[in-house]
């Protein structure tokens, strides 16, 4: 009698404390994040948000682009969906969901201090950072590439990773700005597939093939490289004189948010100078004007950067990310 | 033999286990055959007709029939192997080296191949330092199928060796005793004598081991993703991952086609036992215990030495990963740091919340199924109808289809909003511990079932006569004897359920991660000095609580924790 009478009554407590956590769970004050940063920085961020606006709870969901994109519209097909607040790397997501109507506009936003191209005009979604893609090399490889084309040569045979446009929205980016670049065109991708290069997921795991010694060169987002290089791991990063991609990480504020307030708290945070000097002290290239890069990055007006057409590239995703797929197996 | 009619109280309990049976076990497989089948609600072949098409269907189907044979012939020679050698003969030691052997099955298999990842990197700081890690530049060793058909066998080879110690301890003493007496020597004894008579323990070991590689999701995903080498699993994964329910008829489809592998695994078994009619005249527990003589030493020191290659080398090479600062840097006194355990435990808020989870998913999945097993169980017994043999079989589905299957016939039964109640169980936390329940239901059932099976029926009968009822039966005479089987029941339970991946990696959202899948997301992303911390605590989580179950082991019932010699 006692041993069952013990566990029923710890069953009963235990469903009992279960439901009121569920309950619980639900404060007034709680914003969820749907973003694609690095778990690391993601922390990172709100923890600095929430030192400015303690009431607020934040929950983070991250993953590549594509897969926040498609739970995001899995959720919204459902008709529940989570998030609050979006922090993904590229616009073409951004431009997608403003097209479903998704997003909300935020006139007040203090754009000021940023560049006119880094936001929406409509003011539903704004650029934070510049990311540009380049290339990692492994400190013991034999050849120092300084060039997109460097990557197709012999030496480099079998030892390229680069990340998936099938998974991150800057890869995505990355692939319809060299498609465009004049003197790189859209044969490159089938050159690099037939150099054996191989695709990876996301630019975590460039970094990880390639700092660790498994590869020699990868595409792949700046900050990592440059971090990775500072905390030790044996890599170089070299911005190659074609020019490089960019892609502007925007924030954005779901249509349908449950805390609208905390989400434009979210995206002030993001814009002002204390934001942008947090990012800056992550490794990114800043939005803002008016703060310092990073120690270590060249300036930023002596970057060449390829161009990309927005509206051109929405176009072009679909058959760019088959193609891409043909190539070298998703 | 139900000579005194049932009472009220008893029907209505049966009638609401059998209920609960059918929401967890039935209801889930039954709705994903029909998603494949007839998504529309007419049986509609297009779905399937699509995917018979799609190459990359046929090539993820023969990678996995590769990997898990491959698994499968390597588990049963190692599992086979250690178990002749620990039953037949008289080595030193049997249970730590069993408690040892048995790791691998309790240890999760993503926090395995992480640790197998990390040995034989480039960047292996163990293997650097004996001179023999990979060149620069070289993909690593065991991305591909040969890495996934390694440590699918390593990982199944204490499943056969389970299946194949319980065949040998009903192994006919006098049958060897005569081999004995005519003069015959041990290894042609083992040779004529035990394996012919062990077969269809090898069978069902190899079966188990076989559905398992199927439905393996952190091997093939870590090993297999960076090859670009797929397999059915992580062929839904990525559908799922990358267009998200919009294909859940394609998963289903797939699902249903793991699902016809595994049972083709199980019938396949069932077929071999039938063909093997070996009949004994005696059963006595007593094995023979064979000396090794001079070979004793040599044995143990390889039996040792094959274990800690296999588990201390790999945890090592963890612990080494996880106190650097950044992948590719080498361990040295100054490169020693804590920040990535400070990160994960205090920093990171979606690990501490999956620690969180996982703990608590798995008490209460666990409560819940002890608490419905033994009114269930004894229903069950003393029913002795044939609705036990069909409810053993259903509640034997959700827990031998592969943990992916699972996730998607719970995400269409759940994804719309509930009838009665309005809201929808998908993207929160429930819809995982209903996915538990459905799964570890025969963890928590069987033994007690098993305990049961052996309470005289005069007991009860003799409770019933004096007038006592349902309720009371229950708790004073069947409660006391299968309470030590429950529980254990109960910690198998919560064990396996922390640790799981291959469930939650399809049903967790924002707020609801698991241990397994944080681990996943961390490695995916490329910190994978982070992933290793996690897996680091992980393995101290699981062998603390192996060690906690083994010192309450004597209040325990035999058998029914799988590590126990």
């Amino acid at each position: 009698m006692k041993l069952a009478t013990k566990l029923l009554v710890l069953t009963v407590v235990v469903s009992v404390a279960l439901a009121a956590r569920a309950v619980a769970a639900e404060p007034s004050g709680r914003l969820v994040l749907y973003t694609s940063q690095p778990d690391r920085d993601a922390q990172q961020t709100v923890d600095a948000f929430r030192k400015k606006n303690p009431g607020v709870e934040v929950e983070i969901f991250r993953s590549g682009t594509t897969e926040v994109m498609s739970k995001l519209m899995a959720e919204i097909a459902a008709g529940q969906p989570r998030a609050d607040v979006l922090l993904i790397a590229d616009a073409l997501s951004m431009e997608r969901l403003k097209a479903a109507g998704q997003l909300q506009r935020y006139p007040e936003a203090d754009v000021g201090q940023f560049p006119a191209d880094a936001y929406d005009p409509g003011k539903t979604y704004f650029g934070t950072k510049l990311i540009t893609t380049g290339i990692i090399v492994n400190r013991s490889a034999p050849l120092k590439p300084k060039s997109w084309a460097d990557l197709l040569r012999a030496e480099a045979k079998g030892q390229v990773v680069l990340p998936s446009p099938l998974y991150s929205g800057a890869a995505a980016i990355h692939m319809g700005a060299l498609n465009a670049a004049p003197t790189l065109g859209p044969g490159y991708y089938d050159t690099l597939s037939r150099n054996a290069a191989v695709a990876l997921r996301g630019n975590g795991a460039v970094l990880n093939a390639v700092a660790s010694g498994q590869k020699m060169y990868g595409v792949i987002v700046e900050f990592m490289a440059l971090n990775a290089r500072g905390k030790g791991s044996p890599v170089d990063f070299v911005f190659p004189i074609e020019g490089v991609s960019v892609v502007t990480e925007p924030t954005a504020i779901m249509r349908q948010t449950r805390n609208p307030s905390a989400a434009r708290a979210f995206v002030d945070f993001i814009l002002s100078k204390e934001g942008q000097e947090l990012a800056a002290a992550q490794g990114y290239l800043p939005g803002r004007k008016d703060v310092a890069p990073p120690a270590g990055f060249p300036e930023v007006g002596t970057l060449k950067i390829l161009p990309v057409d927005i509206g051109e590239l929405l176009k072009q995703d679909e058959p760019n990310k088959k193609r891409f797929a043909e190539l070298f197996g998703g | 033999m139900q000579l005194i009619p049932v009472s009220r109280g008893e029907s209505f309990a049966f009638a609401t286990m059998l209920g609960i049976v059918v929401l967890l076990a039935v209801v889930p497989v039954a709705r994903l055959a029909q998603e494949a089948l007839a998504p529309g609600g007419s049986f509609d072949a297009a779905v399937l007709a699509r995917l018979a098409e799609t190459p990359t269907v046929w090539r993820a189907t023969r990678n996995t029939l590769i990997v898990s044979l491959g698994g499968v012939a390597l588990a049963v020679a190692l599992g086979g192997a250690f178990t002749l050698l620990v039953t037949l003969t008289n080595l030193r030691g049997k249970k730590a080296l069993v408690f040892c052997f048995m790791l691998p099955l309790m240890i999760a298999p993503q926090v395995t191949a992480l640790a197998w990842i990390n040995l034989f990197g480039p960047n292996s700081t163990l293997l650097a330092a004996f001179g023999l890690a990979p060149a620069p530049g070289t993909r690593h060793p065991l991305y591909g199928p040969e890495g996934i058909i390694l440590l699918l066998g390593l990982e199944y080879a204490p499943v056969v060796f389970l299946a194949v110690r319980a065949g040998l301890r009903a192994l006919p003493r006098d049958l060897v005793e005569a081999a004995q007496a005519a003069g015959a020597k041990p290894w042609r004894i083992v040779r004529t004598i035990v394996l012919p008579l062990m077969m269809p323990a090898f069978a069902a070991g190899g079966m188990l081991a076989f559905v398992g590689s199927i439905g393996n999701f952190g091997v093939p995903a870590f090993l297999g993703i960076p090859a670009g080498f797929t397999v059915l699993v992580t062929l839904i994964y990525q559908r799922l991952a990358g267009f998200g329910t919009s294909v859940l008829s394609e998963a289903a489809a797939l699902s249903l086609l793991l699902a016809l592998l595994a049972l083709g695994g199980l019938a396949l078994n069932s077929w071999l036992a039938r063909r093997r009619d070996v009949r004994v005249t005696t059963w006595t527990t007593a094995a023979p215990e064979w000396s090794l003589g001079r070979w004793r030493r040599l044995v143990e020191g390889a039996c040792w030495g094959a274990l800690v290659l296999v588990l201390v080398l790999p945890f090592l090479a963890l612990l080494a990963t996880a106190f650097v600062p950044a992948i590719g840097v080498a361990l040295t006194s100054r490169s020693v740091t804590l920040a990535n355990f400070h990160f994960v435990l205090l920093d990171h808020a979606a690990t501490r919340r999956a620690f969180f989870n996982s703990a608590t998913l798995s008490a209460a999945a666990a409560m819940m199924l002890v608490a419905v097993s033994v009114p269930l169980g004894y229903s069950l017994v003393v029913r002795r109808a044939a609705v036990l043999r069909a409810v053993s079989f259903a509640t034997e589905l959700p827990y031998a289809l592969p943990g992916v299957v699972l996730a998607i016939a719970m995400i269409l039964c759940l994804l719309r909003p509930l009838p009665l109640l309005g809201f929808s169980l998908y993207s929160t936390i429930w819809i995982i511990l209903v996915a538990y329940l459905s799964r570890f239901l025969l963890l928590a059932l069987r033994p007690v079932t098993n305990a049961l099976q052996q309470v005289h029926p005069s007991l009860d009968e003799a409770a019933r006569m004096s007038g006592a009822r349902f309720a009371r039966r229950l708790a004073t005479v069947i409660l006391p004897l299968v309470a030590p089987s429950a529980v254990a029941g109960g910690m198998l339970v919560f064990l396996t359920a922390f640790n799981e991946l291959t469930v939650s990696a399809l049903l967790w959202s924002s707020g609801a991660e698991t241990v397994g899948v944080v681990l996943f997301s961390l490695e995916q992303a490329g910190d994978s000095v982070s992933a290793a911390a996690v897996a680091v605590i992980a393995v101290v989580v699981t062998l603390t609580m192996m060690l906690v179950a083994n010192a309450l082991a004597s209040r325990v019932a035999r058998g029914v924790l799988p590590w126990q010699p």
